[in-house]
């Protein structure tokens, strides 16, 4: 029975991963982020020796590591959008979801394959992204980049918040375009979250009602939103020593933030799709 | 429930969004903690190195700022909350218990364990508030707060919104540097460095090598400036001209670098042996800095240099306990050996110069002699020392042939055989580099002794020596 359940959403799963590396616009972004991870090692040779040895190749380490990180963040969340938001509206407009529908696997099923599905799409580009951003970087400094691991590790379950929602509102739309711009959206908004702190911090200072409502419902938006700025320890944790204490409670907490607000951007979708007339 | 599916998914979305909220609240306290945690590590490193050092920028008569009191506060709280009692440093001097923990980075996680129970909660407020109204003066520079204790923060985001963009463009501004380093327009590099480092603080080769510019290459063309152009700068305690404050910008910048990467050991390092023993030649400054980096994770030749830094500042026997520490925790070095025997030969000689120095002042004349013969074995011993290490042929030690010229010029000195001595310095002089400028000294110092005419070097040399403790004694005023 329980096999049963796990098969199904698991099969989906799969094809869906087959479905999603075949797609040319996410190879396009796979191969543009190559490129940058591997041009971050010749744009070190734009500067020319000095006499600093041992600075000179720190910097030149430190412009990989930031070119690296910055490329892997951006190429990671578009392929993240992009996929998300078009898994679920392309087997709608393609008419596919019926034929999978008609037999019997359930729609929190189906669903919860197709969410899975991109998150192996999304894993699979990251440790590529990754593993070619350690090479990058051994080939220019031969240690192992355990803090490196943590960051691309902490950088998923960003990605996993954003994905989660923009899923949720591919659920509800007939075409990837909405969710993909709502997609984007997410993730700026996410990173914003903290001006909501600011203006609830700031605001009620005139005494006026709409002053103070403002505070709360800025307070309130800053309590409910996912907030991904708190996930820039990724860019953080590269320059700290090995022992640093804030970081190995910060990293499990992170983790759990990210599955929760997965979890409840998985819900939204599952709540839609399952009034979704098909 | 299954009548109502909604509500079922709107209890479920709630519960979701509400532990979200908590844990989101929980990671949100963290790194409040975190901040406050950075900046009282990066604020004890400064209280222990630097008390009177203001972040460049923070205008000196700013009266409202609030890092002291506030730090003195939890100085106060931890006194009751850190265990141990009496704590004092290697010295012997007693030492607040917080900054004896700051001082050692395998207690890193006692602090954050201390800020973390609540025990400086109040503090942690205070630190809060004051960092949102900028009160806190070793923050309150050009850099941004934000930017320096609570980096994933950003200025609240917009740095960040562009998935850290602005380290990626701090190593732009960083390849733009390069070029004008390489183009000889090291005027133009000096403002980038600073937006550099503003963009990127935790970007440390940007503090070393632009130290290392304004200290060295900045300087490279100019004069060094006469005495009588030079001003007193209060901040620095010293008579600087153009050229010689540009090192003093070094300082301040690699020091505005250790207090935003307190646990970097380059930092220190480059202070105390670029600028302090190289270029100043202030070895006392040189010996704090150096033992400041030994304390964080640091490379092997950091030990090393900072035993060199004690012997040119006269301490041998800290060198002699060092290299000896050294070799036990690496036995194969083979410059340890070495520099034990060399320590050993120094305070030897030190011996026998005192007990010369005591022979001459005797009054008693058995007393005399008895000294001056300990002088003498101790004059065989050190010498044996000196020779041993001196080697020959392509071998030789300039530094022990230097050391064993000098020793016989000052017996000569002593015999009052001044011509004699005089040839003998003049050999060591050109045979020793290291021991050069103070061959020069001792020969000004025995022709004036002695009346024997100066060269004009010597002439000039003793000119600018005599104008140099002409403004070193006048008050700042004057010399403003």
């Amino acid at each position: 029975m329980l096999t049963g359940h796990i098969r199904g959403p698991w099969t989906i799963a799969v094809y869906t991963w087959r479905e999603g590396m075949r797609k040319k616009t996410l190879i396009g972004f796979l191969i543009l982020s190559i490129l940058v991870i591997f041009g971050s090692s010749f744009i070190t040779a734009f500067m020319t020796e000095t006499t600093v040895g041992e600075a000179q190749t720190d910097t030149q380490v430190k412009l990989i590591k930031d070119i690296c990180v910055t490329a892997i963040s951006i190429f990671g969340v578009l392929i993240t959008i992009f996929i998300s938001a078009s898994v679920v509206p392309n087997e709608v407009e393609n008419k596919v979801v019926y034929t999978i529908l008609s037999k019997p696997v359930r729609r929190f099923e189906y669903l919860l394959g197709k969410f899975i599905g991109v998150q192996l799409i999304v894993i699979i580009n990251l440790v590529l992204m990754g593993a070619l951003f350690c090479i990058a970087l051994y080939l220019r400094q031969p240690v192992a980049p355990t803090l490196l691991l943590w960051s691309i590790f902490l950088t998923y379950f960003e990605f996993l918040i954003v994905s989660a929602f923009t899923f949720a509102v591919s659920c509800a739309a007939s075409s990837a375009v909405l969710p993909t711009i709502a997609g984007l959206f997410i993730y700026i908004t996410g990173n914003l979250t903290e001006y909501l702190k600011d203006v609830a911090n700031r605001a009620g200072q005139t005494g006026q009602w709409l002053d103070q409502t403002i505070g709360y419902v800025a307070r309130g938006l800053f309590e409910i939103l996912p907030n991904l700025q708190n996930f820039s320890l990724r860019n953080q944790i590269l320059y700290l020593q090995p022992n640093d204490p804030p970081r190995d409670v910060l990293i499990p907490n992170l983790i759990v933030y990210g599955l929760v607000y997965a979890v409840a951007g998985y819900i939204i979708a599952y709540w839609v799709f399952r009034r979704k007339e098909l | 429930m299954k009548k109502y599916p909604s509500i079922l998914f709107a209890v479920l979305l709630a519960a979701a969004l509400v532990l979200g909220s908590i844990q989101g609240r929980r990671i949100s306290r963290l790194r409040d903690s975190e901040m406050f945690y950075r900046w009282i590590l990066a604020e004890a490193t400064q209280y222990r190195l630097f008390p009177g050092f203001k972040a460049p920028g923070a205008e000196p008569e700013e009266q409202n700022m609030m890092d002291r009191p506030l730090f003195r506060e939890i100085l106060d709280v931890t006194e009751k909350v850190l265990p141990g009692q009496n704590v004092t440093d290697e010295k012997g001097n007693p030492l607040k218990k917080l900054i004896a923990v700051t001082s050692d980075e395998s207690q890193d996680k006692v602090v954050w364990d201390v800020v973390r129970s609540g025990a400086l909660a109040k503090q942690q407020a205070d630190f809060l508030k004051y960092l949102r109204e900028k009160k806190l003066a070793s923050v309150a520079s050009e850099f941004d707060p934000n930017a320096v204790y609570g980096e994933q923060r950003a200025n609240v985001g917009i740095g960040n919104i562009f998935f850290g963009f602005r380290k990626v463009a701090a190593n732009f501004v960083w390849l733009q540097v390069d070029r004008y380093w390489h183009q000889g327009m090291e005027q133009r590099m000096l403002p980038l460095m600073k937006t550099c480092v503003a963009l990127d603080p935790s970007f440390v080769d940007a503090f070393l090598v632009g130290a290392w510019h304004l200290a060295y290459n900045a300087t490279a063309k100019m004069p060094d400036t006469p005495e009588p152009l030079k001003k007193y700068y209060p901040q620095y305690g010293a008579r600087l001209g153009e050229k010689e404050l540009y090192y003093y910008y070094a300082i301040d910048f690699l020091k505005d670098g250790i207090r935003k990467n307190p646990r970097n050991y380059k930092l220190y390092f480059d202070l105390g042996f670029s600028i302090y023993e190289l270029k100043l030649k202030d070895y006392p400054n040189a010996v704090i800095y150096l033992s400041e980096a030994i304390r964080h994770r640091h490379d092997l030749w950091v030990p090393r240099q900072l035993y060199i830094a004690m012997e040119l500042n006269g301490q041998y026997e800290d060198a002699l306990a060092g290299w000896r520490d050294y070799l036990t925790k690496f036995p194969d070095n083979t410059t340890a050996p070495r520099f034990i025997e060399r320590d050993k030969a120094l305070i030897n000689e030190r011996e026998w110069e005192q007990a010369l120095e005591r022979a001459r002042n005797a009054r008693d004349p058995a007393e005399a002699n008895a000294t001056r013969t300990e002088a003498e074995r101790l004059h065989d011993e050190v010498l044996q020392m000196w020779q041993a290490l001196a080697g020959s042929g392509a071998e030789e030690d300039p530094y022990a042939v230097g050391r064993i010229l000098r020793m016989k010029a000052l017996k000569l000195i002593d015999e009052k055989r001044y011509l004699e001595a005089i040839a003998v310095l003049q050999n060591a002089w050109s045979k020793s580099g290291s021991f050069a400028d103070e061959a020069l000294k001792i020969i000004i110092d025995v022709k004036l002794k002695a009346g024997i005419p100066l060269s004009v070097s010597e002439k000039k040399a003793v000119m600018r020596q005599q104008e140099a403790e002409k403004y070193k004694s006048m008050p700042p005023e004057a010399g403003k």
